[in-house]
């Protein structure tokens, strides 16, 4: 395939992303909704429960729902603006097909969805079943995830499925299953104001999840001490009691050296570790070489704070480990994590009451979409894709043949990859933006042209859905039914506020359909989302993840339901590891020792700075949603480049002057925001915009050997001080990839 | 259980824009937001300053009002000014010892936080205090935050010699009983000469949180 | 400026009621020639009139002793009558009174919705008090001509102005006028109770006070409304009752007129005082936040705030400065600042140098 069908400017003129700014039909418009439905945000795996308001079929606004126990009426910006986003203007009410050098025109349902099976058989027949790929998000319902690795696996039967959880949760997860076999945050959130020592890792709790603050502030008012690892000194940071400004990359020479002082201390719980984990001296013996020093070095930050983190962390009684992007982020995302592990085990303190960990899930449902098969080693249950006990029971409940099972396939980068150098050659895409989302964009662009066939099924015209050949208009979330499963691991229920307008289709609908004309109708005859539950709850019988014993009645009663819960009376388990039972075979937890590496990419003489990406609280992944809601962009209209003035000074740049941010890989030009609350020998841009304005331009094409997790948290840049961009996609609005 | 009240903690606000998001959709003032979240100085913190209606207990922009446009209700929340009377003459907004009356030009009248009146006359609690993820506000009992804060709430205020009573708490450490701007020391003139083009705030630096040692990289 | 008042406010007040009812009277005097003109029928009317002229010079005097009311009154009209800036004062006062009072552009900003209503309530009622009051006072009054049946005269303080013919369009539209102005300001309330009862944050604010004003305006128009029914279609059914009633609240109104809402119309001219009084700020220097240095108001504004809140004992002075001098950004900020410090001081940790 070509390039884009019509200049970029032309479609974002016809799709936007444009910003809404009134509610629907206007603010004076609104009396008193006719309904409200309770139901949860979408942006972010916190999941607040929130009710939106309904009048004349439209959702007009919202109230804080305060009963439900998560956030209790809390909400962040996103939460507050998310009703904006039904009744856009941008909305895809048509099938859509790509018109060479014109952009796209409507076609009708029956012959957009003929058409992608053509393509899919066609594409099959000519380069083998794994020449097409299938690749979705964690945005997406319990139900829709399920049903998307079902789809690619009994529909479409190629081992291509992955989704976009794999830039996300893939690091936390992998090191979860290693040390505890089971992926999943250990405990619920209640735990932590019960925590007297609080470690919050590579996560900047204030702006990617912002309810999470009063958790640690209720915390703080009993008395529990705060320690946060950060290259910026966050709004959290501000006011914490130890705060370690870590060099991107440096997490485990602060964890190592940590553990190092605990063992001369003698903060260890060894008759814990001696019961109930394996794996210990090994860790002892490595941690040895990590004294305050050499972790101070390896982390860039001086070795008394570590002495300090250490005196906190190792003596409380009580504790909880919090970590995120800021450490999983890296080729080496997982031993990262692991390292932090050790943290907890080491002291014993876990499975009990505020004790314990979580790792923040950033994506709505990347809990539980990481647990329906559609990941590609995984099965329904977070059962494993090359386990042949576990894929006959897949197939049972499938009633397919176990062998017509594919194994294992490529995940998100290297199936992209595969694309790029042509041995996949047709995609089907939902819930993902690769266009703003994976790294070296320069490398994913030139990839989604290779394409012979791309069907992108989305409710807005991404920036990756512009390089389709047909594109299928899908639901948000509010007009669909399903459940999601939180941070915390608790099961919830959203609601259906409103049908989908006129020439959409609810996501389950569109995926049915495309099946039964792969002829696999029969597999794929559900009447609703509650029926794709049912058959998930059995799928997932027997696995880690066990829904089995979650019904959508009992979520409402209970307000959620935490697995796993394997019977119909089962309470559901908030907190797992009670009684030191972890979730390997053996009920041990497994300690992996680990050494410091550096980064794929290290900074040099020709590119000697640190860029580390991330997020701001009014945006939402990849911005498809959040970029058209006008309260959200206005809040923080375009990504700004912080830097020290240290470095400011040597490069003469003031705040608000224009930057030029480049790598070996790509460029971007963005407004300086110059400020002593980050590491001079780093830099940070955030990374939800697309074009000449998107991070991801600049990051490196490396992953993580374990969890696959690109490194978006280093790589090595040059900047110089740049005049105001006036090219084409600089005029554009700042909400589609511009400037101002 | 006593009756619902409003409480601030500014230290422990995130500046996450909440509030300010929410404000905007009260149906006493639907699409503009009437709170107030200033940035200290991003150039070396990341402090942010949440402002709400305190509702003094003597409103100082009633009393400064030439047109007698500011009205409190029975049960002391000081209201817009009454737009019949409001001649947009901005006193209010520069008298308010809390900065909170904003002039809207296009309309020529003054708006300010009303405390979510549309909610609070019937039992719910305002917008921006629902909302807020770090509880820097928060709408509830007095036992309640007595139950789940350190400090203890207070509500007075000293600006220069004037003494302010309000109905909306602030939340301050156990022994202080006012809070009292130390107008000398906030003013600019507190700064050593040659001053910095910023007025006096707390600044952090990463980089001096560094230097115990050098950092040579790896 | 000295901006206290001497004396006892409600005796000088007073006065000024007793000053404004006197001018009334004199004019009733006056244009009536001597009562000549004056028609018995409506003393009731020209009485209550007298009774709100007290009510609205007593009140308004009451107003103007509040020292910023007095200070901004004497403001305007000092730059108002500067010789220098008098011209340009004189063009902006047509282009101000255009926009402000006869289109209303302000309220249009404020709701379509309810710039209709005030709209069509505010030409309604000035309609008919151009009608109403100078024919109680004696001032206008007609007559059928002398030299013939078929023609009417009118007379201005006596004189005769003009004639119209009884069957031609004038006689209808004289006749009828107040119904049209009551039909007037009756689709003014029908805009005005539309949004009152859709809008959930008028609904929320609202107090009787509110509706008061729009009841009477409502028993005004029907009742009027009723009596040209009465005359005219039903042979004067209850016509008596309902010139009572539409009497006793016409009555009411004008009594009602300095208390309530409709004192607005009397402070609202102190809008044009202000915007000459924020055009001469702007002209002049600016005060520079005591706090960011950035300009923040008129030195003007600020310098006379300080006089104000002198006068109403509000002590921002303190050593070393003047809380009046800050800016309310920073103000905001200094609270934060403040009460963040107090925890740093009482032993909150803030990140350290290690």
């Amino acid at each position: 395939m070509a390039k884009l069908p019509a200049p970029v400017p032309a479609l974002v003129e016809r799709f936007g992303p444009h910003a809404q700014r009134t509610p629907p039909g206007g603010w004076s418009a609104r009396g008193a909704p006719d309904r409200l439905v309770k139901t949860h945000c979408c942006f972010c795996g916190q999941q607040c429960g929130i009710e939106l308001a309904v009048k004349d079929e439209r959702v007009v606004g919202f109230e804080p729902w305060e009963d439900f126990p998560f956030n209790q009426g809390k909400l962040c910006p996103k939460g507050v603006k998310r009703y904006m986003q039904d009744q856009h203007p941008d909305r895809l009410l048509s099938p859509l097909e790509r018109v060479e050098g014109q952009g796209f025109r409507e076609l009708g349902w029956d012959a957009a969805l003929a058409r992608t099976a053509g393509e899919i058989q066609r594409i099959q027949g000519k380069y083998g079943r794994d020449a097409f790929a299938v690749l979705t998000g964690a945005s997406l319902t319990n139900e829709k995830a399920y049903l998307m690795g079902k789809f690619a696996r009994v529909a479409v039967r190629t081992a291509n499925i992955d989704y976009n959880g794999r830039l996300c949760m893939v690091s936390a997860g992998a090191a979860s299953k290693k040390v505890f076999g089971v992926d999943r945050a250990a405990n619920p959130w209640s735990d932590i104001p019960k925590a007297e020592a609080i470690l919050v890792a590579g996560a900047n709790v204030a702006e990617c999840a912002p309810i999470t603050t009063d958790y640690l502030w209720q915390a703080r008012e009993n008395g529990a001490k705060l320690i946060v690892l950060d290259p910026r000194l966050t709004p959290i940071a501000r006011t914490v009691d130890l705060f370690i400004p870590v060099r991107p990359g440096g997490d485990i020479g602060v964890f190592n050296a940590m553990l190092h002082v605990m063992i001369e201390r003698g903060w260890i719980d060894r008759r814990f570790l001696a019961e109930h984990t394996t794996g210990w001296e090994e860790v002892e013996r490595t941690v040895r070489r990590y004294t305050p020093e050499e972790g101070g070095r390896i982390a860039g930050v001086p070795p008394s704070l570590i002495v300090k983190a250490a005196e906190i962390w190792g003596p409380a009684r009580t504790s909880f480990l919090l970590h995120a992007r800021g450490i999983e982020h890296h080729s080496k995302g997982v031993e990262n994590c692991l390292a932090a592990l050790n943290l907890v085990l080491a002291t014993g303190r876990i499975g009990r009451e505020g004790c314990g960990y979580a790792m923040i899930t950033g994506q709505g449902n990347g809990q539980g979409a990481r647990e329906q098969g559609q990941k590609c080693d995984q099965l329904p249950g977070a059962r494993d894709v090359e386990n042949p006990e576990h894929r006959r029971h897949v197939a049972g409940v499938w009633g397919v043949p176990e062998e017509s099972i594919p194994h294992k396939g490529l995940s998100a980068v290297p199936l992209l990859e595969a694309i790029h150098d042509g041995r996949i050659k047709g995609l089907l895409l939902i819930c993902f933006n690769p266009m703003v989302s994976l790294p070296d964009q320069r490398f994913i662009g030139e990839a989604l042209e290779k394409l012979e066939h791309f069907t992108a099924i989305d409710f807005f015209l991404s920036e990756t859905a512009r390089y389709a050949d047909v594109v299928l208009p899908g639901s948000l979330m509010e007009e669909d039914e399903g459940t999601t499963t939180n941070v915390e691991g608790r099961v919830i229920h959203h609601q259906r506020a409103v049908r989908p307008p006129a020439g959409a289709r609810e996501d389950w609908r569109i995926i049915c359909d495309l099946a039964a004309r792969l002829g696999a109708g029969d597999k794929f005859a559900y009447d609703s989302p509650r029926a794709i539950f049912e058959e998930l709850r059995a799928a997932s019988r027997g696995g880690v993840a066990d829904y089995s014993g979650i019904t959508w009645e009992k979520i409402d009663r209970l307000k959620g339901v935490f697995w796993p819960c394997p019977a119909p009376d089962h309470p559901g388990t908030p907190r797992l590891y009670e009684g030191g039972r972890f979730g390997h075979p053996d009920g041990r937890a497994h300690l992996q020792p680990v050494e410091w590496r550096p980064a794929a990419e290290e900074p040099d003489e020709e590119y000697p700075i640190v860029l580390t990406t991330g997020r701001v609280v009014s945006q939402y992944l990849s911005g498809t949603q959040t970029r058209r809601i006008g309260g959200l962009v206005d809040q923080y209209p375009q990504p700004q480049c912080e830097l020290h003035p240290r470095l400011a000074a040597k490069l003469g740049v003031a705040s608000g002057d224009y930057v030029k941010v480049e790598s070996r890989r790509g460029a971007v030009v963005v407004r300086a925001l110059v400020t002593t609350t980050i590491r001079p020998d780093t830099v940070f841009v955030p990374y939800h915009w697309p074009l000449t304005r998107a991070a991801n331009n600049l990051t490196v094409r490396a992953i993580d050997p374990v969890s696959n997790i690109p490194e978006f948290k280093i790589c090595a840049v040059r900047l110089a001080k740049a005049a105001p961009p006036a090219d084409e996609l600089s005029r554009l609005a700042p909400e589609a990839g511009g400037v101002r | 259980m006593s009756e619902l009240a409003f409480f601030i903690d500014h230290s422990r606000c995130i500046g996450c824009r909440s509030c300010v998001q929410a404000c905007e959709e009260c149906d006493t003032h639907k699409g503009v937001s009437m709170i107030h979240l200033e940035t200290v100085e991003r150039a070396d913190s990341v402090q942010t300053a949440p402002q709400v209606c305190m509702h003094c207990v003597e409103p100082i922009c009633a009393r400064v009002c030439p047109a007698d446009a500011i009205k409190q209700t029975p049960d002391g929340v000081t209201q817009s000014s009454l737009k019949p009377r409001c001649i947009g003459c901005s006193n209010c907004v520069l008298a308010c010892p809390f900065g909170v009356p904003k002039y809207q030009a296009a309309i020529d009248q003054m708006m300010k936080c009303d405390y979510c009146y549309d909610r609070t006359s019937v039992g719910k609690r305002p917008m921006c205090a629902t909302v807020c993820p770090s509880q820097a506000l928060a709408f509830t009992t007095i036992e309640e935050i007595g139950r789940t804060r350190r400090g203890r709430p207070i509500r007075r205020w000293v600006f220069g010699d004037e003494v302010v009573e309000t109905k909306v708490y602030v939340m301050v450490p156990e022994a202080v009983e006012e809070v009292r701007l130390d107008l000398v020391a906030l003013s600019s003139k507190a700064e050593p000469a040659p001053a910095p083009p910023r007025a006096p705030h707390e600044r952090f630096d990463v980089a001096a949180l560094l230097e115990e040692e050098p950092v040579h990289g790896r | 400026m000295e901006i206290t008042g001497r004396g006892s406010d409600a005796a000088h007040a007073t006065g000024w009621g007793l000053l404004t009812a006197g001018v009334v009277v004199l004019g009733i005097l006056l244009g009536s020639r001597g009562l000549k003109d004056f028609d018995t029928a409506l003393v009731p009317y020209a009485g209550a009139t007298i009774f709100a002229a007290f009510g609205l010079g007593y009140r308004h005097a009451m107003w103007l002793r509040r020292p910023p009311t007095r200070l901004y009154w004497r403001r305007g009209w000092q730059l108002f009558f500067t010789p220098r800036r008098l011209p340009s004062n004189l063009a902006r006062l047509g282009e101000r009174l255009w926009s402000n009072f006869v289109v209303q552009r302000f309220i249009f900003r404020r709701g379509a919705l309810r710039w209709a209503a005030h709209w069509w309530i505010f030409w309604g009622c000035l309609l008919a008090a151009a009608v109403t009051f100078p024919l109680s006072f004696g001032w206008v009054r007609f007559e059928t001509a002398r030299d013939s049946q078929a023609l009417y005269q009118a007379f201005v303080f006596g004189i005769p102005v003009f004639r119209f013919p009884l069957d031609s369009w004038i006689a209808p539209l004289v006749f009828q006028v107040l119904d049209v102005s009551a039909a007037m300001v009756l689709v003014g309330l029908g805009f005005a109770l539309w949004r009152r009862a859709r809008d959930r944050g008028a609904l929320a604010v609202q107090q009787s006070s509110d509706l008061i004003p729009l009841v009477l305006l409502f028993t005004v128009c029907v009742t009027g409304i009723l009596l040209t029914v009465s005359t005219h279609f039903v042979r004067g059914f209850h016509y008596e009752f309902l010139s009572q009633f539409h009497a006793v609240s016409v009555i009411f109104t004008l009594v009602y007129l300095p208390f309530g809402k409709f004192f607005h119309i009397f402070q609202r001219p102190a809008q044009l005082s202000i915007s000459f009084y924020k055009d001469a700020g702007a002209a002049g220097p600016q005060a520079a936040c005591a706090r960011c240095g950035q300009p923040f108001a008129s030195a003007l504004h600020a310098g006379d705030l300080k006089t104000v809140e002198e006068a109403l004992s509000i002590r921002y002075a303190a050593a070393g400065a003047h809380y009046q001098e800050f800016c309310p950004a920073c103000r905001r900020k200094m609270l934060a600042i403040t009460q963040d410090g107090i925890w740093r001081a009482a032993g909150r940790p803030r990140p350290e140098r290690p």
